[in-house]
């Protein structure tokens, strides 16, 4: 028994060792701005032949904030794709085709980003692709009026799932006033509007595909010397904008809300979602919280181990907080078994949450916790496309890639009290948001 | 001294694992070691009233305690290491991957051999992973992804009466019949030595495979029982199943027909060209997806498969980990507008009969016939080819992509598949494509399966028997600015007849039974 708790040991401290004053990322980041406010991100990373570019614009359904145009930074990431004077759509589509690459876009809440990943040695025409249709997008009105039934298209594919039923319904009861209110698919009816705001689309364009909105990663088979040049020369005439939005804040919640959908169709479940805070990475709010939610709510939890494994009340269980540029939710979810226990897992969650605030945690979890986080993405960067993914969440984040390794490093200096903290300060009922799908008219859980 | 040498001799009777069986990546600059455990079995092996039986067997495996550990205890010892182990099943492999940082490697290699060769087959692991797979055969495939579900609707059609029918995960009445026993003896005859094949990748070292070697040489002896794999059945005439849903918002639609060629085949190189072309997965220049989406706007996207496609809605590039024999080629239309939807969008239609489903199956069907007809031109071919070329390095970016795509080869016979393929690829002509599309694809004969809102079914069944024209609904807002060529096709795709001979409606509940 000593032994093993002795090798148990001795494996933590190697644990703590492994990382010990390296960055996250084990590759440097190289980082050119152009003079018109662009940001130049280069990873080089050994896969021969094979590099991952992508754009990322720090612009999402956050920043719909004018009435009826909810889910336009999605609508116009679609725009994007229909063409340029130098390269109308069919000729866009024919070069892409001929560089071989993996090309797409998707938005979410807080950015928009456009990706080719593809043979290294093509980087150039996929600069002059980017670069033309960044500055020089220019669509017609009939090109602009058909595009919206595609996102129409999508959101009817999306909406299948009760699941995004509930999150757009929970999100606009959760919110009163940040834009955080809407799904980034939008409101349908605005989606059904869409083809009627054209000037709107050549505004938005105006404001945000600016150069300091947007930030390029290439990752892979390349040097940093080669993709600023070819980014001085692609986007060095880029026009710099001027446009800031004015996000609304959202004024405090006062009282725990709820809301139901009533659906037989798929096991009960439940979400309780917290206001929680932006992210940083500079308070240790969100640091603290990723490792509390690893603590109270993964598999190797005593809540995960007591509800799923040893009761099997639920399915799954789960928890954490969005990584968002604004205050956003923390979000827990459970999949019943049977919905008569809906009420009984809530209690038993609050009851876990309420523990780590007075009792705190485990130093050792704690311990064992951060080691996971640190391997968990040491072990999925294993291609370009992975790690230009991860350097676009936190640039979306904070502007700076760098934020990436700054995170890692915060989870180490998170203590037990900064979890109790966080705990204490998020965890309140005034803050909570309920939702809830069973076949019963009404959620009924309090 | 008398008990070592028997010992010893027992110990080489036992044997380890042959060449042949063991696929090897080394990557020295790796942090992490992938282990692939691929056993030539699959959901085909399922006995009947069973169904489901190698899903639960695989999961018991991979989600149950495994020596004189608990799961929940192995996933404690993991935790710090963020090592981790899955298992997936197809139709005639089920594969097992394990996954750790080489920091850890041997302090990891014991779960591994327990979780292989001593699963604990507890009875409360039995219940947790049982309940989950009868809510996903019960509920999930028809509440989460119409799409998904319109997909294994279409399987379900064309392999119906064969061991390939019914989905990995079983039927409701299969899994509630499985006992744990039946369990504990499917792994004993069909997780064996002798239909496993071993793939290791990363940065492992020699001692490390040659124990995992001679520890999985430990697993059951028994010879397999391997059945036949189903094939395909020849629909007659266009068959049609609608699958009518209480809400749904849209028309998910996929058609297929069986395809003799499979990856072992040197033409379905050729074949690729042209199915790229005509749908490449998730590619704008693809020519459905131009047609369809981004010419009418009608939905998300529109493919073509030549091949199983894992998770279609979320894999932009194609898995490994799916091998199969029998094979088939289908289409695959996103979810288009329903009538009840387009009456309370646009005033202009509010009497409309039907949604866009006909019009967009026409539409898909009669670009096949086109291609058939003219075959493919040497510029796209071109093209295409030069596409494809690239395009194919990208299947494999991770290590463990580039370790299943090797296992994967051996299924089909090669030895480098995506190798092989480049060069396949860069023989290829325009007559040998067009030779492969013409023997390969028809659509005189093919099932079609259609999951829509209940609303919807009636009046579109009746539109199909009839064959009916479909007249391409648009609202006044896009129709206004579409140019004559586009709207003289949408003519000629209203009045395009098909084959259909049958159509019925099914309520989703009666699926999948």
């Amino acid at each position: 028994m000593k032994l093993k708790l002795l090798s148990g040991f001795l494996s933590l401290i190697f644990v703590s060792s492994v990382f010990a004053g390296e960055k996250i990322l084990p590759y440097p980041i190289h980082q050119h701005k152009l003079d018109n406010g662009l940001n130049v991100v280069t990873v080089p990373f050994d896969s021969p032949d094979l590099a991952a570019f992508y754009i990322v614009v720090r612009v999402g359904s956050r920043n719909e904030v004018e009435e009826g145009v909810t889910g336009f930074a999605h609508f116009f990431e679609h725009m994007m794709f229909r063409g340029t004077d130098k390269f109308p759509k069919e000729k866009y589509s024919a070069i892409l085709k001929s560089t071989g690459a993996a090309a797409n876009a998707n938005t979410s809440n807080d950015r928009t980003v456009y990706h080719m990943t593809g043979n290294a040695n093509k980087l150039g025409i996929m600069f002059e692709l980017e670069a033309d249709r960044f500055q020089n997008l220019n669509y017609s009105v009939h090109g602009f009026k058909t595009e919206a039934g595609a996102v129409k298209g999508e959101y009817t594919k999306n909406y299948a799932s009760p699941y995004q039923q509930i999150n757009e319904k929970m999100r606009d009861t959760a919110f009163d006033k940040h834009t955080y209110k809407h799904t980034t698919m939008g409101f349908f009816e605005d989606i059904v509007d869409m083809p009627n705001q054209y000037d709107y689309s050549r505004t938005f364009f105006k404001r945000f595909y600016r150069p300091e909105y947007c930030t390029i990663v290439v990752v892979g088979d390349v040097t940093a010397e080669k993709v600023n040049k070819l980014a001085e020369k692609h986007f060095g005439d880029w026009e710099r904008g001027d446009y800031n939005t004015t996000i609304p804040s959202e004024p405090a919640q006062k009282e725990t809300r709820t809301l139901h959908l009533q659906n037989g169709a798929i096991p009960p479940y439940m979400g309780l979602n917290y206001k929680g805070p932006a992210f940083s990475d500079k308070e240790i709010d969100m640091p603290a919280l990723d490792v509390l939610s690893s603590i109270v709510f993964s598999r190797t939890s005593d809540l995960y181990k007591k509800l799923v494994f040893e009761e099997r009340k639920l399915r799954f269980l789960g928890g954490g907080a969005f990584d968002s540029r604004d205050p956003n939710l923390f979000s827990i979810q459970a999949s019943f078994v049977s919905k008569a226990d809906m009420q009984y897992v809530k209690d038993e969650i609050v009851k876990a949450l309420e523990k780590v605030k007075t009792a705190g945690v485990d130093p050792k979890i704690l311990a064992k916790t951060k080691s996971n986080l640190k391997y968990s993405f040491a072990m999925s960067i294993d291609n370009p496309d992975r790690i230009a993914n991860s350097l676009c969440h936190y640039i979306m984040l904070t502007g700076d890639p760098e934020s990436l390794n700054k995170l890692y490093a915060f989870y180490d200096k998170v203590t037990v009290d900064d979890v109790k903290m966080v705990a204490k300060k998020y965890f309140v009922p005034e803050g909570l948001t309920i939702a809830t799908i069973s076949e019963d008219e009404n959620g009924g859980v309090k | 001294m008398k008990t070592i040498l028997l010992f010893s001799l027992l110990f080489f009777a036992a044997g380890t694992l042959t060449a042949q069986d063991v696929v090897e990546l080394k990557m020295p600059n790796s942090n992490k070691i992938v282990v692939k455990l691929m056993f030539r079995n699959g959901s085909i092996c399922d006995p009947q009233g069973k169904e489901g039986l190698t899903y639960t067997t695989a999961s018991m495996v991979a989600q149950g305690g495994a020596g004189d550990m608990s799961y929940s205890e192995i996933q404690d010892k993991l935790f710090p290491w963020a090592a981790n182990y899955y298992s997936t099943v197809d139709k005639e492999v089920s594969i097992f991957t394990f996954q750790v940082p080489a920091d850890f490697a041997d302090e990891f290699y014991p779960i591994l051999r327990d979780v292989m060769l001593k699963p604990a087959f507890d009875e409360s692991d039995f219940k947790r992973i049982t309940t989950n797979q009868l809510n996903f055969v019960e509920q999930g495939i028809r509440a989460s992804s119409d799409e998904e579900y319109s997909k294994k609707a279409l399987e379900d059609l064309l392999f119906r009466g064969t061991n390939y029918q019914h989905m990995k995960e079983g039927k409701a009445a299969s899994v509630k019949a499985i006992a744990l026993d039946e369990v504990k003896s499917h792994y004993n005859n069909f997780f064996t030595k002798n239909n496993l094949r071993l793939g290791i990748a990363g940065n492992y070292t020699d001692d490390f495979l040659k124990r995992l070697k001679k520890d999985m040489a430990q697993l059951s002896s028994v010879k397999p029982d391997l059945p036949k794999p189903g094939k395909a059945n020849m629909p007659n005439g266009i068959e049609v199943e609608i699958v009518a849903k209480e809400s749904a918002f849209g028309s998910a639609i996929f058609t297929g027909a069986p395809l003799a060629m499979t990856r072992a085949d040197d033409d379905f190189a050729a074949l690729m060209v042209a199915n790229s072309w005509m749908g490449e997965h998730r590619k704008s220049y693809s020519r459905l997806y131009q047609k369809i989406r981004q010419t009418r706007s009608m939905n998300y996207g529109d493919y073509s498969y030549i091949e199983w496609y894992e998770q279609g809605g979320g894999n932009q590039l194609p898995p490994s980990g799916v091998p199969r024999s029998s094979n088939y080629w289908s289409i695959w239309i996103r979810p288009v507008q329903i009538a009840a939807q387009l009456q309370k969008q646009y005033a202009e239609l509010s009497d409309i009969p039907i949604g866009h489903a006909l019009f967009a199956l026409r539409m898909a069907i009669r670009e096949f016939d086109l291609l058939l007809k003219n075959g493919m031109t040497k510029e796209d071919f071109e093209a295409t080819r030069t596409f494809l070329r690239s395009y194919i390095k990208l299947y494999a970016q991770s290590p463990g992509a580039q370790l299943g795509w090797l296992m994967d080869s051996k299924f089909y016979g090669r030895k480098n598949y995506l190798k092989e393929l480049d060069g396949l690829l860069a023989k290829v002509t325009l007559d040998e494509v067009n030779k492969a599309l013409r023997t390969s694809w028809q659509t005189e004969n093919m099932y079609v399966t259609i999951v829509t809102d209940a609303s919807e079914a009636e009046p579109l069944a009746k539109s199909l028997k009839e064959n009916s024209d479909s007249p391409m609904s648009y609202s006044n807002l896009v129709k206004s600015g579409l140019p004559k060529e586009v709207l003289d096709e949408d003519e000629a795709v209203a009045k395009y007849k098909l084959n259909v001979k049958s159509v019925k409606i099914v309520k989703s509940a009666d699926t999948f039974q």
